[in-house]
């Protein structure tokens, strides 16, 4: 559904196709540019998915602002398994988030501000939209070398990189999103985008690591209010329209009809995990048993989050062949997921016989498959 | 890839049936997913869709794939996933994902219809869909 928009009350009025032509009279001459007042990712990412959907960009492209308290977003066709330290992110209480556009995993903070460039699907342009950053940039420091690559990606200095791409097109629609790193915690950003999984086998799309910098840490003049301020008046003077930035709350259902339910779509299970395309984890660890190790074997197939073949293998001496045999085929189906796993193999352990050794070895066991999930 | 422009051309001799046929599940690209018609259709045709998508009945059998124009505006195809056999769809329903260089897209269905068929390989090796499409030349047939 397609909606023209005025600037006047402009979310307002969008939606309402009763409200006469008169209203529509002080139209953005030729584009719109806003800022969300909300740091939460699923919201702002539920905001883009509205626009995308809802909105008639014929000449009114739009550039929205936003940023995120700390969260790890991936790209819509990747695994999470095999992009980030998903155990990390649960201690350290990082949201995870998929996006729709593709592309690969990215960290943000506070410090990172994502910029995202909607126009209609033919004025769709990422080279444009990019050369339009490092103008900003220079304008504010003209000493900055800054550069946009190929990939799409912006290079200082020719090395370290400091926004990546991603993007979606629609039927009519089409946007570009980038990141732009200001200030943000790269230590952090590099344990949190290195995964311990192994023996993961995917066609997913994977990510390319890349050196980071900051641009604070290169011009400590160049805060994340300035950069944004500096593309706003850039894009303002590309497109010959007003330089004002329009804080728009993505929470509000009377201007966005239905983002709500957007934001909640994008935090669901099935959305963030099982959208992972199907892969294979042929992988192993060792138990400590009588002063040796043993090695437990592990191979699992995992469909829409789900596993969907389960072979947990370990010696019959140290754990016997029905107890795994009843591990294996109960957690067929169920979601790929430590909590899921806790409860599940809860349950079993109660229907396993009273004996110390073995809970201790079963607890052991539970633990290490967890840690792979 | 030759048999399917044999084919094509001979659709163009075809005139369209009366009734539209109502596809069952389709094909992209390489071999998308077959689809049984359920309509009249034994007679051929072939439609292009607004230059990006086109769709051959032949025998109660429908097939939708991308156009060569279409291939060369996506990019080098990174990702494709298609849905599960047995879905059933209506028009305008996504059928599936790509991811290319150039973006994420959904494909939406042409048509209405259920899915017997998909093709694995485009899972494994995505840029099948850069590789096969029908020639411009069957434009006409519309």
């Amino acid at each position: 559904m397609l909606i023209p928009f005025s600037m006047k009350n402009c979310f307002q009025l969008l939606y309402n196709r009763q409200v006469p032509a008169a209203s529509f009279k002080k139209t953005v001459k030729n584009g719109l540019i806003i800022h969300s007042i909300s740091n939460d990712v699923y919201q702002n990412l539920a905001a883009e998915d509205w626009i995308h959907d809802h909105m008639n960009l014929e000449d009114k492209p739009i550039l929205f602002f936003w940023r995120n308290s700390p969260s790890v977003v991936i790209g819509r066709h990747q695994n999470p398994w095999q992009e980030c330290n998903l155990n990390l992110m649960r201690e350290e209480g990082i949201k995870l988030a998929r996006r729709r556009s593709g592309g690969g995993t990215v960290y943000h903070d506070m410090g990172n501000i994502n910029l995202t460039f909607f126009t209609t699907k033919k004025k769709y342009d990422r080279m444009e939209n990019l050369k339009l950053i490092v103008r900003a940039l220079n304008a504010v420091q003209p000493q900055l070398d800054v550069q946009a690559t190929k990939r799409f990606d912006l290079l200082l200095d020719g090395q370290f990189k400091i926004s990546g791409t991603a993007s979606k097109i629609g039927r009519t629609t089409a946007y570009h999103h980038c990141t732009l790193l200001c200030s943000t915690d790269g230590t952090f950003l590099s344990s949190l985008l290195k995964s311990p999984y192994q023996g993961i086998r995917s066609n997913a799309t994977a990510s390319i690591p890349s050196l980071v910098k900051n641009l604070l840490e290169k011009d400590p003049t160049l805060t994340c209010e300035v950069l944004m301020n500096a593309v706003a008046t850039e894009y303002a003077a590309y497109h010959q329209t007003d330089n004002h930035i329009h804080l728009i709350n993505p929470t509000d259902e009377t201007l966005f009809p239905g983002i709500n339910s957007k934001a909640k779509e994008l935090q669901t299970w099935e959305w963030i995990y099982g959208k992972t395309p199907k892969f294979s984890i042929n992988t192993s660890f060792n138990v400590l048993y009588e002063q040796s190790h043993l090695n437990i074997k592990v191979f699992i197939d995992i469909k829409n989050g789900r596993i969907e073949i389960c072979n947990i293998e370990a010696p019959d001496h140290w754990l016997p062949l029905e107890i795994l045999d009843k591990l294996n085929s109960s957690l067929v189906g169920s979601k790929f997921c430590p909590t899921e796993t806790t409860m599940l193999t809860n349950i079993l352990l109660r229907t396993c016989p009273q004996d110390h050794k073995l809970h201790s070895k079963w607890n052991i066991l539970c633990e290490k498959i967890k840690g792979i999930m | 890839m030759a048999i399917m422009r044999a084919v094509l051309c001979s659709l163009c001799a075809v005139p369209a049936p009366a009734a539209p046929c109502l596809l069952r599940a389709w094909q992209l690209g390489a071999g998308v997913i077959r689809t049984l018609c359920t309509g009249l259709a034994l007679l051929s045709v072939c439609k292009f869709i607004e230059k990006h998508e086109w769709i051959t009945t032949e025998n109660g059998i429908g097939t939708v794939g991308i156009s060569n124009f279409a291939q060369e505006a996506l990019g080098d195809v990174v990702y494709c996933s298609l849905l599960e056999v047995g879905t059933k769809l209506n028009k305008q329903d996504e059928f599936g994902a790509l991811e290319s260089v150039k973006a994420a897209s959904e494909l939406y269905s042409p048509l209405s219809g259920e899915v017997p068929e998909i093709n694995e390989a485009l899972a494994e090796n995505p840029g099948l869909v850069n590789k096969f499409y029908y020639e411009d030349g069957c434009g006409s047939c519309l």
